[in-house]
């Protein structure tokens, strides 16, 4: 089963679609995106070059099997998702906006990077369940926040 | 202190943007609602009705996060200075089977020639209304527990517009 994005206007997935492979075939036999896209502009009404192939598997990068060389541009598409032509990944909405892309992991990061690890400490309370330790994104003071989700 | 919205009378309008060398032939559509009328038919099922219908399932799904469910469609032809009566498309006595919005569309109008008006009750201060002029290509989609209706054709051509009503899940 292939699975395909539909693409609005601006770039934004509207919709994704699971086409059979048998409908994606080449003349030799051999799947081509070129051929799904033709499918699904004759049955859905829709541009060729607006219809694109998404892999189900793979995310922020990387592809479940572990073969990372079977990722598939950086993620699964889902609606709201937007396409990124140049950098052939989907992306979801971007969380903050002081957020910045981070490529090669085909996700969205903080201007000042990913938050702190908990320290061992945090780490055993979170387990004993006496607290609940986190990082939260400040987007006005710009930073990673430490709250303890159970007392606040 | 908290507030909480228990209902809200949204109002849904805007231009069907479809890209570029697709868009909607609404010649075709003004041709299909003048065969319903003329011969009293269903509004025949299209390749630019389903365009038009996809369009906004799939938007109003990606903007606002819920989708639709076609119930009826059909189409209207208004003469000059004709006007429609008021509409109303929730039955009170059939709400289960009754649709959740109305969307019009825009199929082939002069510029300007109407409007579509609105009522709805704001608490106390009920019987208000709400005017929209509806153009080519645009749509308004409001709930269908709404009266509205079409204002008079001011110019000289015939007015057409789709209507078709949705529930929504």
């Amino acid at each position: 089963m292939a699975h395909f994005a539909k693409l609005g206007a601006n770039g934004k997935v509207i919709q994704v679609l699971t086409l059979d492979n048998k409908d994606m075939l080449n003349a030799d036999g051999v799947e081509d995106e070129a051929v799904g896209q033709q499918y699904l502009e004759r049955h859905n009404n829709w541009p060729a070059q607006m219809w694109i192939q998404t892999s189900y598997n793979t995310s922020g990068g990387k592809h479940s099997s572990g073969d990372n060389t079977k990722a598939f541009r950086g993620n699964y598409a889902g609606i709201g998702y937007t396409w990124d032509e140049d950098d052939q990944i989907f992306w979801p909405k971007k969380p903050y906006a002081s957020w910045v892309k981070k490529i090669d992991e085909a996700r969205w990061q903080s201007p000042i990077g990913d938050a702190p690890e908990l320290t061992q400490e945090q780490k055993d309370q979170n387990t004993a369940l006496t607290h609940r330790w986190g990082y939260n994104w400040n987007e006005e003071g710009q930073s990673w926040d430490l709250v303890d989700s159970k007392t606040s | 202190m908290h507030k909480k919205v228990l209902s809200e009378i949204a109002l849904y309008h805007g231009t069907i943007d479809m890209p570029k060398y697709w868009d909607i032939d609404r010649e075709k559509l003004a041709q299909d609602i003048l065969t319903q009328n003329l011969f009293n038919k269903e509004f025949p099922f299209s390749r630019q009705w389903d365009m038009l219908n996809t369009y906004m399932r799939d938007h109003i799904n990606l903007e606002y996060g819920f989708s639709l469910i076609n119930k009826k469609t059909w189409g209207n032809i208004y003469k000059p200075k004709e006007a429609s009566l008021p509409l109303l498309q929730v039955d009170k006595v059939d709400l289960r089977n009754s649709p959740d919005f109305v969307f019009l569309y825009g199929v082939k109008l002069a510029k300007d020639s109407c409007f579509v008006r609105i009522h709805f009750d704001d608490n106390r201060r009920a019987g208000r209304s709400w005017d929209i002029p509806i153009n080519n290509n645009q749509f308004i989609m409001f709930p269908a527990t709404q009266m509205y209706y079409i204002s008079p054709n001011t110019s000289d051509q015939l007015n057409f517009i789709q209507t078709i009503t949705y529930e929504f899940i």
